[in-house]
């Protein structure tokens, strides 16, 4: 299964972080710091995978990770998981960001937080996966983010200059 | 959510460049939000905003104490917007336990029952993220509802499939899986993809539990995989990158990996023609980085399933072809997942053969750039090895260990040590290489590995004058590690004397060349190298005098040990008693033989998902699939057995006397001096405050307490074997079959079971005893029990049996008191329970006061090891065949209840009363009944169920 979800920028700031497994939230952040430790090291050459470490949960865990301009998405996941279906994963999952907030880029992600859970509970549920097809992921979620409006345009201008669209 | 003032806090936030700035804004809207809240009167739309501006704390990683019951007043609000935030707030900041839960149970419910759709969808996804075991009890019927029902729509029932997947993972044991399997396996058949990936999800859960209900699933899974990869039957939109679901392919090839090759011809060759074309399809040169990895997911799954079901040999060699392609891929994913495929591959001793090829290519990856690469090299070098490669692998990883990282090389110590014990043609070989491994890496090298070698030393003669003298070499270096210089020491003082006549080994030489790294070692070494020189007075009378100075020195060490243990030499060696020394200084007996330590060091935790094969090596994989076998086996017979028992009928004609001289044997030899006691206590006055003897002894047995209020489980469990029981009450009678599991490879001869009860309760077996059990087979064998008067003690079972060369002997308790033998009364009134209740209280009181010894009541307060909450209380009570009164007790958190013991012809009414404190820690525990014994007996069986924390983990069972 998928032990937990966690997006941060390249400075460990963290933009999501979403725990299947109950863990209280100061050693959330402290596996949220030792991961960014551990990824920014590793040059854009190495792998996607990494072993965890005892803090995240051992040597049958593993983080899935990839980064895109300013921010690393990170999957930690048990051995039941595929390898290269989570990373699939995540490049959906950034897909369907993409989608629905047209161009992403991490303003989006800080503004609308609330939308951003909502897109990810589209896709994975309990900590596994519920749905990949990024149409149905995007109609969902938009279904349930209607109500409020997407985009809060004062904001649209800053977003622009602060940071290239991911997922290109 | 254009809410001005969360923007305008989020930018506020933002502009902190320092993390103390930070810190004090977010305390300032934390005490504003306080504020807010402790005035009430907010409206929707304020306590949303609210809500989200903790949310925002939150996912900075700062902790958020309150707010709470403000996310829980938003989810039952009326607009969707603000329950949308109020659930996303409750599964952020909620955890299972917290006490909040109880609250959100009922809302949880009437949203899972609305009418709306999505907002079914909120409620299943806040129980599957928080998912603790209240909401297992109470709403895993709501959610298994909304799975099957044919009105459900696709996106509820694939919400709903997760939802329960995650209650069951949790608490399986308060759900019926069984049960569900007719119902979920016709979801397998379900036409939208996204209902199937969870609903398959679901089920690899659930067959790991009970694969015999769920088998069935590998049939649908294979036509399912047939018809998305052969047919090309899907829905366009799941095509990712020209690959269809590969997320759905990758959990269906892992789902058949949890069961054999499949029964059925046809089966089998549709599932052939998939695992065919995923290879052929590998072979496609892919567009792009998306559809390489989709594309090689699925092969890498398959590939699994291959060497799995092991029957293509021509796939299985295609299989091996590409992974050692994969090994020089550019792509450091595809070396990584490469690697670890072919650990998987090597995990089987017909495919090993193929990896073996690729020796060279592996050893070079372990000097890959990337850690990550170079850990599977090293777990696959663990796994391929055997004898034949051995020295080159084993010599290669010494060489690594010098320039690997800092953080995996005590794990590669340990795997070292692993294979050179177990792949080593010669011993001496081993002890060389273990002791290079100590001058490498010595601070890495663990108490477990040194032990080993002086293990495998001591118990092969053999080996033990290589041993001492190549000890003495090492040491004789200049620089020498200080694990080296513990084996050195205990090994020479051992065997030292075997190369005494060799050149620069004289007894005085070995005592200079171990005195001299003596100075300067740590005191735990000192103390072990004491032991040596002792050792070496004994061996070699010239060097006694040396030896006893360096003791005298130590008579004042500061260091306790030291001290004490210099004193005690010196003591000795001054009584000049050469008889005495050395029978003191015999050589150490051979260890036991048992298995390595190491190895269980290095076998890892299950995850949550049972897995398909483990690593390091094949016998190790052959081994763990023959428990496996046998655990099912286990599981099929404990329903053979409850079938079994429900054929057989009570009448006493069917019955056969057990062997007077068994239970004659059991009772003479004295095996259970408790009984002795409890024959003489019995009928007097055991006052119930003071903790009786077979209280203490019924408390430390877990397995008896956790079984008293349960009808089947397994009783008694260690590696050779295992014994489950299945029973069934009828007041006053009872039947309880026995089944036994041979875990070992010999087959067990001669057994013996009888079964020892008190007076009062006649056990009878019914058929005869199987005196053999083979390997891995198991038997059973079935009681007849009979209450005609009361007993206190529940019955013990022998259990004897010959295995090898020698006799195996258990005592069992069994779970029956004598509250089995209770029924239930629910219908009594307040008036009727307290005339009784005083009735007996007046009997109590006169007998005080005349001094008699028969004592109707039985007293007792205790804490509790963990709290017990009322439900749990409750249920104990019923477990022990209590009828609970309510509304009896004028305070409403007390719990009373009422029985009778149904004792051959009589009848004995009991009564109890359990009354909790308010942190429910602490309870009062008062049983009156009409008879001494009884009270006994169930005081003595209640309190200790309670206090022990097994009304805890107890199902809510009742009779």
């Amino acid at each position: 299964m998928i032990k937990s979800i966690l997006i941060f920028n390249n400075q460990g700031k963290p933009r999501l972080t979403k725990f299947y497994q109950q863990v209280d939230t100061a050693a959330q952040q402290h596996i949220l710091q030792e991961i960014h430790q551990l990824l920014v090291q590793r040059p854009e050459t190495d792998c996607n995978f990494l072993e965890g470490t005892r803090l995240v949960g051992g040597e049958d865990t593993r983080v899935i990770y990839r980064h895109y301009a300013s921010l690393y998405f990170v999957f930690v996941v048990d051995r039941a998981e595929s390898e290269l279906g989570i990373l699939d994963l995540i490049h959906t999952f950034v897909e369907c960001l993409d989608r629905c907030f047209e161009n992403v880029c991490e303003l989006d992600l800080i503004f609308h937080f609330d939308q951003v859970h909502n897109i990810l509970a589209e896709m994975v549920c309990g900590g596994m996966v519920l749905e990949p097809n990024v149409n149905e992921i995007t109609s969902a979620a938009k279904q349930t983010n209607k109500p409020g409006g997407r985009r809060n345009p004062t904001l649209a201008a800053p977003a622009m200059g602060l940071g290239p669209g991911l997922g290109r | 959510m254009s809410m001005r003032g969360l923007t305008v806090f989020i930018a506020d936030i933002r502009k902190c460049r320092v993390r103390e700035l930070e810190e004090k804004r977010i305390n300032k809207e934390l005490a504003n939000i306080r504020a807010k809240f402790k005035e009430g009167k907010l409206d929707g739309y304020q306590r949303k905003k609210y809500v989200c501006k903790l949310l925002y704390i939150y996912i900075l990683g700062w902790d958020v104490e309150f707010g709470h019951t403000e996310a829980v007043n938003l989810i039952c609000s009326a607009k969707y917007s603000e329950m949308q935030i109020g659930y996303l707030a409750l599964t952020l900041l909620l955890t299972e336990n917290h006490e909040m839960i109880r609250l959100v149970v009922n809302s949880l419910r009437k949203d899972l029952e609305d009418q709306v759709e999505i907002v079914n969808c909120l409620a299943l996804h806040a129980i599957a993220n928080i998912g603790g075991r209240e909401m297992a009890e109470s709403l895993s019927g709501d959610v298994y509802r909304l799975l099957i029902a044919n009105t459900s729509k696709s996106f509820v029932k694939k919400k709903a499939a997760l939802c329960l997947l995650r209650l069951f993972r949790k608490h399986s044991d308060v759900l019926p899986a069984a049960e569900w399997a007719a119902d979920i396996l016709p979801l397998m058949e379900h036409p939208d993809l996204g209902v199937l990936i969870s609903v398959t999800s679901l089920a690899m859960a659930l067959c790991q539990q009970c694969p015999d209900e769920y088998a069935p699933c590998v049939g649908r899974a294979i036509y399912r995989l047939h018809r998305m990869v052969i047919e090309k039957d899907y829905p366009i939109d799941y095509l990712y990158y020209k690959v269809p679901n590969p997320w759905l392919q990758v959990k269906l090839l892992r789902l058949l990996q949890y069961y054999p090759p499949s029964e059925s011809e046809d089966e089998r060759k549709m599932l052939l023609r998939v695992l065919q074309y995923i290879i052929r399809a590998s072979q496609d040169v892919p567009k792009n980085q998306q559809h390489s990895n989709a594309q090689n997911a699925v092969l890498f799954e398959a590939i699994s399933l291959i060497i799995h079901l092991d029957a293509d040999q021509s796939l299985l060699t295609e299989a091996a072809h590409i992974l050692g392609n994969f090994l020089g891929a550019k792509e450091t994913n595809l070396r990584y997942l490469g690697l670890a495929a072919m650990a998987h591959l090597a995990a089987f001793p017909d495919s090993l053969a193929a990896v073996k090829v690729h020796l060279d290519t592996i050893l070079t990856s372990l000097r890959d750039k990337d850690i990550s690469v170079r850990r599977r090299a090293l777990d696959l070098l663990y796994s391929m090895c055997d004898r034949d490669n051995a020295r080159i692998i084993v010599g290669e990883l010494l060489n690594y260990l010098q320039v690997a990282d800092y953080n995996i090389r005590e794990e590669m110590v340990l795997k070292i040590a692993i294979l050179a014990e177990k792949h080593a043609a010669d011993l001496s070989w081993y002890v060389d290489t273990i002791l290079q491994l100590i001058q490498h890496a010595g601070d890495h090298v663990s108490d477990e590995v040194w032990y080993r070698v002086v293990q495998i030393v001591c118990n092969n003669e053999d080996l033990q004058e290589y041993a001492a003298r190549i000890c003495l070499r090492t040491l004789s270096e200049p620089i020498c590690h200080e694990t080296a210089l513990k084996v050195g020491g205990y090994i020479l003082g051992e065997f030292g004397h075997l190369v005494a006549e060799e050149p620069n080994s004289l007894p005085a030489e070995q005592l200079a060349i171990l005195y001299a790294k003596f100075r300067i070692a740590s005191h735990p070494t000192r103390a072990l190298l004491l032991n040596t020189f002792f050792k070496y007075a004994n061996l070699f009378p010239e060097l006694r005098d040396e030896v006893a100075s360096v003791l005298r020195i130590y008579t004042r060490a500061i260091d306790v040990e030291l001290q004490q243990r210099a004193c005690e030499y010196l003591a000795i060696l001054e009584a000049g008693d050469t008889e005495l020394l050395a029978t003191i200084c015999e050589e150490m007996p051979p260890f036991p033989d048992r298995k390595s330590a190491l190895v269980s060091r290095v076998a890892r935790e299950e995850t949550e998902d049972k897995r398909t094969w483990v690593l390091g090596g094949w016998e190790i994989n052959r081994e763990r699939r023959e428990t496996q076998q046998q655990a099912l086996v286990l599981a099929r017979s404990m329903r053979a057995l409850e079938n079994a028992a429900d054929l057989l009928d009570l009448s006493e004609d069917a019955v056969v006397e057990v062997p007077v001289e068994e239970a004659a044997v059991a009772v003479s030899a004295g095996r259970e001096p408790g009984a002795m006691v409890l024959a003489n206590g019995r009928g007097s006055a055991v006052r119930a405050n003071e903790d009786g003897t077979r209280t203490v002894r019924l408390k430390d047995d877990r397995s008896f307490l956790r079984l008293s209020t349960q009808l089947d489980g397994v009783l008694f469990d260690n590696p050779e074997v295992c014994i489950a029981i299945k029973a069934e009450f009828h007041p006053p009678r009872g039947r309880l079959a026995i089944a036994y599991l041979n875990r070992t490879d010999i087959p067990f001869q001669g057994v013996k079971l009888s079964v020892d009860c008190e007076e009062g309760l006649r056990a009878q077996a019914t058929g005869l005893l199987p005196v053999n059990v083979a390997p891995g087979e198991q038997a059973q064998v079935i009681y007849a029990f009979r209450c005609e008067q009361l007993f206190s003690m529940p019955p013990l079972m022998h259990f004897r049996y010959f295995l090898g060369d020698t006799w195996k002997e258990h005592e069992i308790r069994l779970p029956i008191s004598l509250s089995r033998f209770c029924e239930p009364i629910h219908d009594m009134t307040a008036g009727d329970f307290f005339s009784r209740w005083k009735r007996i209280g007046m009997a109590v009181e006169e007998a005080n006061g005349s001094g008699s010894a028969a004592c109707l009541e039985s007293q007792s307060t205790f804490s509790c090891v963990q709290p017990v909450d009322r439900e749990h209380a409750r249920a104990a009570v019923k477990g022990f065949g209590f009828g609970v009164l309510e509304g009896v007790d004028p305070n409403p958190k007390n719990i009373v209840g009422a029985s009778l013991v149904l004792a051959g012809e009589s009848r004995i009414g009991c009564l109890l009363r359990l009354e909790p404190n308010d942190t429910q820690t602490m309870f009062r525990l008062t049983v009156r009944t009409t008879h001494a014994v009884a009270t006994e007996a169930i005081a003595d069986i209640l309190r200790p169920y309670i206090e022990f924390g097994s009304a805890q983990e107890a199902k809510l069972t009742t009779k």
